[in-house]
């Protein structure tokens, strides 16, 4: 990952924003007020290790715009977490939220740790650490968390489990994620990967072409690309290659099958972080290429599932020319760079806040459910998804269309307005 | 399968359009969701709107409009989806009851790439829909299975869109669970079809009706078939018969009491003595989709939201009061419409004898394009709506085309050979045409022990029998008496098809309190005659000719017996002829 050192997710997100109140015509006012977080917190969190020794963790979190609603959004725990990351990521949220016109804002949070290295008391320690230092300032109807890079449903119920200790009352809305059966929602696992097939799924009815007579590369093994790769099987699509971080090696790897992929096959081999055992997945036949070798594959759709700042103006024209559809999974898998690249060879980007926001749709009706206290059953939980996504996909297409935009532009144009619309119905501008 | 040909999948027509989540106002009333194939029904459907449709002019028929109703079909890929992924195929084909079944499948999550086109129906329809079966082995010409799956009729009025979706998702698990009902398994086995590659597509369908306070129905259902095995008078087999009830279809595929007649002759009377006996026989009861207050809450129950009412409770509806007529006292005579007190007859009057609506010349018409189209004789199920307030405009939706199997063997059954001293069932009315001498097995009720208070009872003593002689693969000779299949069991042994499925020869002996005639539109007849099996009418003493050997039956010994049903075996085969051109039967011993 050589030279992506100097890049700034906050700074690609504002300039991402610029260009769409250029767009709008925004005033002055707006663009300022949502340039920029409404509020970030910024605070220590002191742990006893194993060791007995006390080690200090940098916690973040983020509120971007809550004019439509309580922010939502995940908590990172990363060693290069930084404020600008999670300030991106938050504006994101605030995006993604209301292009899929759910009643949240963004929201972003993180902690500069690598679990990897953390044994399961001091990640407990951690998350309650958290919690503690922003009680106050979060909540069912304030801010809602969830898991995130590296953060999972144990973790949530840390979380969770400090926040009620410290309000004195059971608050099953406050965080989402939770495991089924301790106020998760049915589907939740599925949906961001599903939610990606969702709207590929009406990209591909958009460009007149069947899913079965389509391939695909996947960027990352983790939760969103194997749920989207199971859905796309479903659909008749077939993966030909899927890249993964190894962590032994600290690098990431490609694993391509001409015939494609067998998930169930890969998922048997694969660790709980999404890395695939490279030793076996030779024995089954597949061929280990470079981490970046996903990329550049013959395949009608690229996915790229994993982390932000991968398809860029140095790669972006390593694409093969049959690639139609690059549905975003990850947060900003891609720079404004390499979007010029995709948009002069007509490729259609699903801009990452839609395509992705499956997950926080899913996460909008778990807290739903858990503010109830009544959960609902898997099929009318993905029905209600599938109507979700498809419909924002079809608003922003349609938009696209009409007004000959490029997709993100679209979907950002779709967002940014409905957020500022909400600041000035407020009066806040 | 050496030997075997299996036809491949119907995967529909290629104009089958995929549904875009818009049903009324969608692109095409016709649609398609997922992939593979769309079932023996939904090819039906099809069928009849590319070539009947199309070929009948003019459109609308003579103020009647005909059309397919709205329909989405999801495909045997979604069928094949739910079963896989949800672990279901191993119960499904066990012999756990269905009401396990039932349940499991309720339990399943539906295919991810389901659900959504689901939902989206849920939150556009509030009218009610029909969740029609449409396997691919369904109204088959070589296997009839009619009426063996589920349909489910649901309000879909409720307020809230996550109701409606509950109860559509509901309907559908349901109608894909009745694909390895006991029924179904049966069935499939009595006709050497292996369950296992049997699957499922389920059609989403309007009903063509009104609503009436709780009431959701159409005016008329009906069955128009272009063959008839019991002609009466001056008609003739080819001329066909036409049922039709009021309410829904329901009434006459089970074999309730509805209005028969010939397309020919479509002004003759039935063939009743009296006008008192003919009021006697009018419909009294209808079925009707559910509107109101929500029933008891019962997914696996096919007529969750069905009621049946007396005829009476829609006294006040214009369609009604323009379909029935009151018997007059006074003058002894039928007059037509509502317009006076007195007894009413459903008998269509105003629409076969008036020609107010030319619903029997459209019919004549939709039957000979089938036919054309079929190459075979064919049955139409339909259902129609008219207001006569507003100068009766009609809309008749086809709901089902199914060719019927007419045997063109030749058999020859003589007078002489009905006064045969070895005949041990002669019959001088018959249905189906045939001959077997592959049965030694004779499954009878007994004569001195049967009462009609005792039907139900008889029903399931039936069943073990049946199956023990399924297994053992002895096709078997069933007797009894009244109306087998019937769905009123003070009119005969109201055995489901499954009861029976073995029984490749069926008299029917009638009794001077239970003679009534078949229902040729009932699916219990359909697959009587679809299965070729030989049915043999035996009337009581003194009404007919045909006798049965009671005699030598009883001196047999039993191989199994219960409190109403005996079982023996003969030593030697019996030989079964019935001769369908000349309304005789017979079932001959070894002299």
């Amino acid at each position: 990952m050589a030279g992506k050192s100097a890049f700034n997710p906050f700074e690609m997100a504002q300039a991402q924003f610029d260009k769409v109140a250029n767009l709008l015509d925004l005033d002055a006012g707006t663009r300022e007020l949502l340039r920029f977080p409404l509020r970030e917190y910024a605070f220590s969190i002191p742990v006893r290790m194993d060791d007995g020794k006390v080690k200090v963790f940098r916690g973040f979190r983020v509120q971007h715009n809550d004019a439509r609603g309580p922010t939502k959004g995940g908590i990172r725990f990363h060693p290069q977490e930084t404020i600008d990351t999670v300030r991106a990521l938050a504006m994101w949220m605030t995006w993604k939220c209301a292009v899929v016109d759910i009643p949240l804002g963004g929201g972003k949070g993180g902690v500069i740790c690598d679990p990897h290295n953390l044994s399961p008391r001091e990640q407990e320690a951690i998350c309650r650490g958290w919690v503690r230092q922003l009680a106050k300032d979060v909540g069912p109807l304030v801010d809602v968390p969830a898991p995130d890079v590296m953060t999972n449903a144990q973790h949530m119920l840390w979380m969770l489990d400090e926040f009620e200790a410290i309000h004195g009352a059971k608050y099953p809305g406050f965080i989402t994620g939770k495991p089924v059966g301790m106020g998760g929602s049915l589907g939740r696992t599925e949906a961001t990967g599903y939610g990606l097939v969702f709207t590929l799924r009406e990209a591909l009815k958009e460009l007149g072409l069947r899913p079965e007579q389509t391939c695909a590369s996947v960027q990352g093994f983790g939760n969103v690309a194997q749920y989207a790769i199971e859905l796309y099987h479903q659909l008749g699509g077939k993966t030909l290659c899927v890249s993964c971080w190894d962590q032994a090696d600290q690098t990431s790897y490609s694993f391509r099958k001409s015939s494609g992929i067998d998930l169930r096959e890969l998922r048997s081999i694969t660790d709980r972080f999404g890395g695939i055992d490279k030793g076996k997945a030779r024995e089954r036949g597949y061929e280990v290429l470079p981490g970046e070798a996903w990329l550049t594959q013959e395949v009608d759709i690229l996915m790229p599932c994993a982390l932000e700042n991968q398809v860029t103006g140095d790669n972006a024209g390593g694409i093969h020319k049959r690639v139609r559809i690059v549905a975003e999974g990850a947060n900003g898998p891609t720079t404004p760079e390499a979007d010029r690249v995709l948009q002069q060879r007509g490729i259609f980007v699903i801009p990452d806040f839609l395509a992705n926001a499956g997950g926080v749709t899913c996460s909008y009706f778990e807290q739903v459910q858990s503010n109830m206290n009544y959960f609902w059953e898997k099929d009318e939980v993905l029905g209600k998804l599938d109507v979700k996504m498809t419909s924002a996909f079809l608003a922003v297409s349609d938009l696209a269309r009409r007004k000959k935009l490029f997709q993100r532009d679209a979907a950002y144009v779709i967002a940014v307005n409905r957020v500022a619309q909400a600041c000035k119905d407020r009066g806040w501008v | 399968m050496e030997g075997q040909t299996r036809r491949n999948p119907p995967e529909g027509p290629s104009w089958v359009v995929p549904f875009d989540r818009r049903f009324f106002d969608g692109a095409d009333p016709f649609t398609r969701i997922g992939g593979g194939a769309i079932g023996g029904k939904a090819q039906g459907l099809a069928l009849i709107r590319e070539r009947i449709l199309s070929r009948l002019s003019p459109q609308p028929f003579d103020g009647i409009e005909v059309v397919v109703p709205t329909l989405a079909v999801i495909a045997t890929d979604r069928f094949d989806a739910f079963l896989e992924r949800n672990g279901l195929r191993e119960l499904a084909l066990s012999d756990e009851p269905d009401d396990r079944k039932a349940q499991a499948f309720q339990r399943a999550e539906l295919p991810a790439e389901l659900a959504g086109d689901l939902r989206a129906l849920a939150l556009q329809l509030r009218t009610p829909l029909a969740v029609r079966s449409s396997s691919l082995l369904e109204d088959a010409l070589e296997h009839p299975f009619a009426g063996v799956y589920a349909t489910k009729m649901i309000p879909n009025n409720q307020h809230d869109a996550d109701t409606r979706f509950r109860r559509l998702t509901e309907a559908v698990k349901f109608v894909w669970a009745s694909t390895f009902f006991r029924e179904a398994l049966a069935y499939a086995r009595s006709v050497g079809v292996d369950p296992a590659g049997e699957k499922m597509a389920v059609i989403l369908q309007e009903i063509v009706g009104r609503r009436r306070g709780e009431r959701f129905h159409p005016d008329i259902a009906g069955v128009a078939r272009s063959y008839n095995y019991y002609p009466t008078g001056h008609a003739k087999p080819e001329h066909g018969v036409v049922n039709l009830a009021y309410g829904l279809g329901k009434t006459i595929v089970d074999g309730g009491t509805a209005w028969t007649y010939s397309p020919a002759f479509p002004k003759a009377p039935p063939p009743y003595n009296s006008l008192r006996d003919l009021l006697r026989q009018t419909q009294t009861t209808f079925w009707t989709v559910h509107m109101g207050a929500p029933p008891a809450w019962d997914p696996t129950r096919e007529t969750e939201y069905m009621r049946q009412l007396p005829v009476t409770a829609a006294e006040d509806d214009e369609a009604l009061r323009f379909l029935v007529s009151t018997y007059d006292a006074g003058a002894d005579r039928l007059v037509p419409g509502a317009g006076i007190d007195g007894p009413r007859l459903l008998d269509f009057a105003r629409l076969l004898k008036f020609d107010e609506v030319p619903l029997n010349a459209l019919l004549r018409r939709l039957l000979r394009l089938a036919e054309e189209e079929v190459g075979a004789a064919v049955e139409l199920e339909f259902a129609m709506t008219l207001d006569p307030r507003d100068g009766l405009p009609a809309r008749l939706g086809l709901l089902q085309v199914r060719p019927m199997a007419v045997s063109e063997e030749e058999v020859e059954v003589t007078e002489e050979d009905l006064l045969r001293p070895n005949a041990v069932v002669t019959a001088g009315f018959v249905l189906g045409n045939g001959a077997r001498d592959d049965v030694a097995d004779v499954v009878y009720l007994k004569p001195q022990r049967f009462s009609a208070d005792a039907t139900p009872a008889i029903a399931a003593e039936l069943e073990p029998f049946n199956r023990a002689l399924l297994e053992a693969g002895r096709p078997y000779l069933l007797i009894g008496f009244g109306r087998w299949g019937s769905s009123e069991p003070w009119l005969g042994v109201p055995v489901q098809w499954s009861q029976i499925s073995g029984a490749r020869a069926i008299v029917e002996a009638t009794l001077p309190q239970m003679s009534p005639d078949l229902s040729q539109g009932s699916h219990f007849f359909h697959n009587l005659i679809g299965s070729r099996v030989l049915y043999l009418c035996v009337p009581h003493e003194g009404s007919g000719r045909g006798r049965i050997d009671w005699d030598w039956l009883d001196g047999l010994p039993a191989v199994g017996e219960t409190e109403h049903v005996r079982h023996v075996r003969t030593p030697t085969a019996l030989r079964l002829r019935v001769d369908g051109r000349r309304g005789r039967g017979m079932v001959l011993r070894d002299e």
